[in-house]
């Protein structure tokens, strides 16, 4: 029954979570009619970040730019979310025909990647304490204070200026965070002292963190482009084009109103546009300038934090959505792991003698590389030679292998535990080794080990948030983005840990009933 | 029926069975006495294929083991002799998982292709005459000693072996449980099953079996019916250990 259900699960999942044909070029995105962009809404506003009304969607200024592209390329958008360090690997697997996430222009991905010219240019802004000890760039190096910190977002351009800044001896310690806002709350809580942020953010966080204000000009001025694959020329120049477009028909300068992060800065692009100087772009554009109909563009604000009871109704639904994703994973991987493992277990012990040195390699290989790391090799490294599985099934097929090799542990050391008359007094009543192995020695084994069995199904639960590298938004992920975007982490956190022990607790409850139906062997 | 010669079983350095035979006739009942490491159970055990041996061969029927029988290459070999041969166990070995009616029927719809309704018929039968009908969906743990044991011999009958190997199947049993095996297997002679029984039962041995043969140190040392091994032994071992088991 328990094993019926799973199955069901597993075929409904991957029904529905399929993913779409893979991105490829500028005549595959019209063939197709969508262009894959991606991004991670874990990185917050005002790039992409989940909808006040409706959480499971996305909203940002770059979800509105990826809209007004894919209206050029005539075809639609779809979001692809992936971690904001892998984009380079989606785009490159084919995930994703686009990174539009932020990315700054920089030599080492204008060198990996096609560069578009850029579409937003950003400055590093310093964020302190009102009415804190600093109070400007100057007093971050003062070796007469005790050594400031300052909070950066890992693999930003504002990590790469402030370690430049703080140098070795450190004048100044440098923190990094996964999300943007973790450091703006630090700085409010006064664990941090000052966090550098990309402008963008600053201005469109200083509402939602009253208590931190703007000190100095932006410095470090970088570019924003998009990034389409080493190669896909045509859909960079088209894209270049729409961008072209964009700026002279003032769509740009209207979207990043709205999101409150249009400033001087951005007249530049004006100029970018007029002389096409960006990587030798200098195709004319006979860009329609005339002004298109915008939607009325009234400016995009955060909504006020939300607390308590509040949270629950508006984040429950999304919450409770991914949770189902992280049962479908869960019950999906699990079956296929214990199968793989007890195959694995038997072979080891009764197969022929040949496979013993392999299959000990593929459980210690298994059990000694990180989750994460098996992952991504299916997910970005199989591609490569011609592979290609969707994020779902890579999440499915990775936590099945990697827990294939404890289950087969469990299942040997079952095996092992089976006393050796029960072998022979198969033998004696004429049945074959495999006979005996199967109807009796399996049977045996598995009733012995249901408590470490059902006690790596609870690991494997929890595991299950690791798939997030493979793009999927599980509870986990989905907590860490709402979080971050919303600030109500304390609520957040409580439901997301009860849904886990809502998940988790009836398994424990579960294996304990089958302990004592089936009874523990002799 | 069944016939052994010159068997040699050797663990490393050490020699178990050093080069001992005899043949057992059919409907014959043969018991093994003598002193603990004599080799007794491990003799019976070559002659089932559950050790290999190095020296000598087995013969059941028409089929014969030889040291370089192989439990892989002559698998087919060593189920055809062990169909024929059935084996009882010290410590009953019944499958926990299994109700008694499924350790019954297990093996015949598994290896012989039986119909479950027709397996079950004769389980039914079985149990009755080892007087365990009232058990058929008890599991094995929920039973006496005794009863299990007798639950096993009815496993093994209901392979219609042509012969049974027994190795000390009332060991583990207290007198009572034991008297109760002991009974079954009575009835079993009786009704003409080849029988070779490793014992500690001198009863048994004295009063059931057609040959008595006394193992000690590797050597069958003295073979001979009930009446010589117990009335006029002839060897000193036979008489120290027959003196023995009196007195216990």
């Amino acid at each position: 029954m328990a094993l019926r259900f799973a199955i069901f699960v597993w075929l409904l999942g991957g029904s529905l979570l399929a993913s779409p044909a893979r991105a490829d070029g500028l005549a595959d995105i019209r063939r197709r009619g969508e262009l894959a962009w991606c991004g991670d809404q874990e990185g917050g506003g005002p790039y992409v970040f989940p909808r006040d009304d409706d959480p499971s969607r996305v909203t940002g200024f770059e979800v509105d730019l990826a809209a007004h592209l894919a209206g050029y390329l005539k075809v639609v958008p779809r979001f692809v979310q992936g971690p904001w360090d892998k984009l380079g690997g989606l785009v490159d697997t084919k995930k994703c025909d686009v990174i539009l996430n932020g990315y700054e222009l920089t030599p080492e991905r204008a060198e990996a990647f096609e560069a578009t010219i850029p579409y937003y240019v950003y400055g590093l802004q310093l964020l302190v304490r009102k009415g804190g000890p600093l109070e400007g760039w100057d007093d971050l190096g003062r070796r007469d204070r005790p050594r400031a910190k300052i909070g950066v977002l890992t693999g930003s351009a504002a990590e790469t200026r402030m370690k430049e800044f703080c140098g070795t001896p450190e004048r100044c310690e440098v923190i990094s965070y996964d999300g943007s806002t973790d450091a703006l709350r630090e700085v409010e809580t006064g664990k941090l002292d000052a966090t550098l942020q990309d402008t963008p953010i600053a201005r469109f966080y200083a509402p939602r963190f009253p208590a931190l204000v703007p000190v100095g000009e932006p410095v470090g001025k970088g570019y924003y482009v998009a990034f389409v694959r080493k190669g896909a020329r045509e859909l960079r120049d088209a894209l270049s084009e729409a961008l072209i477009l964009l700026s002279r028909n003032g769509t740009l300068a209207a979207t990043y109103r709205s999101y409150g992060i249009w400033d001087d800065a951005q007249r530049e692009l004006e100029g970018i546009v007029d002389h096409g100087r960006f990587y030798g772009f200098d195709k004319a554009v006979r860009a329609d300038v005339s002004k298109p109909e915008l939607p009325d563009s009234e400016t995009v604000h955060l909504a006020a934090r939300k607390r308590g009871f509040e949270v629950v109704r508006a984040y429950g639904g999304v919450l409770l959505e991914s949770a189902a994703l992280t049962l479908m994973l869960a019950f999906g991987s699990f079956p296929l792991a214990m199968a793989l493992g007890l195959l694995v277990a038997v072979l080891r012990l009764y197969g022929p003698s040949w496979l013993r040195a392999p299959l000990a390699g593929y459980v210690e290989f298994l059990r000694g590389t990180p989750l994460m790391l098996q992952l991504y090799f299916l997910f970005f490294v199989l591609p490569e030679v011609g592979v290609t599985l969707p994020a779902f099934w890579t999440g499915i097929l990775g936590l099945a292998i990697n827990y294939s090799a404890y289950e087969s542990e469990i299942y040997r050391a079952g095996l092992q535990a089976i006393p050796h008359g029960q072998l022979e007094a198969a033998l004696s009543l004429g049945m074959s080794h495999a006979q005996a192995v199967r109807r009796i020695l399996v049977p045996q084994a598995v009733r012995l080990v249901i408590p470490p069995v059902v006690n790596d199904f609870i690991a494997l639960f929890k595991d299950t948030s690791v798939v997030s590298v493979v793009t999927l938004v599980e509870l986990t992920k989905r907590f860490s983005v709402l979080s971050l975007s919303t600030q109500a982490t304390l609520e957040l956190m409580g439901m997301t840990a009860v849904l886990y022990l809502l998940m988790s607790y009836p398994m424990s409850l579960l294996s304990r009933r089958l302990e004592e139906r089936l009874g523990v062997a002799t | 029926m069944i016939a052994v010669d010159g068997l040699v079983k050797r663990y490393g350095e050490a020699e178990i069975l050093k080069g001992i035979g005899f043949s057992v006739g059919k409907g014959e009942v043969d018991a093994i006495i003598g002193p603990s490491g004599g080799g007794k159970s491990t003799f019976i055990r070559c002659i089932n294929g559950l050790e290999r041996f190095q020296g000598g061969r087995v013969t059941v029927g028409e089929h014969t083991l030889l040291p370089t029988t192989d439990a892989r290459r002559d698998r087919e070999l060593l189920r055809t002799v062990r169909r024929k041969v059935g084996f009882v166990f010290q410590q009953f070995n019944l499958f926990p998982h299994l109700t008694v009616m499924q350790n019954l029927t297990e093996a015949p719809t598994l290896v012989l292709g039986e119909s479950q309704d027709a397996a079950r018929g004769r389980a039914a039968t079985l149990l009755e005459r080892v007087g365990l009908a009232a058990k058929h969906d008890a599991l094995p743990r929920n039973l006496s000693g005794g009863q299990q044991q007798r639950v096993a011999i009815a496993r093994t009958l209901m392979m219609q072996p042509e012969a049974i190997l027994f190795d000390e199947p009332t060991s583990a049993l207290d007198p009572v449980m034991a008297n109760e095996v002991l009974r079954v297997m009575e009835d079993l002679a009786t009704e003409g099953l080849t029988m070779i029984v490793v014992t500690h039962s001198m009863h048994f041995a004295r009063h059931v079996a057609d040959r008595v043969h006394v193992f000690a140190g590797g050597y069958d040392v003295e073979t001979g019916t009930a009446e010589q091994v117990f009335e006029a032994p002839r060897h000193e071992v036979t008489r120290a250990f027959l003196g023995e088991a009196r007195k216990s």
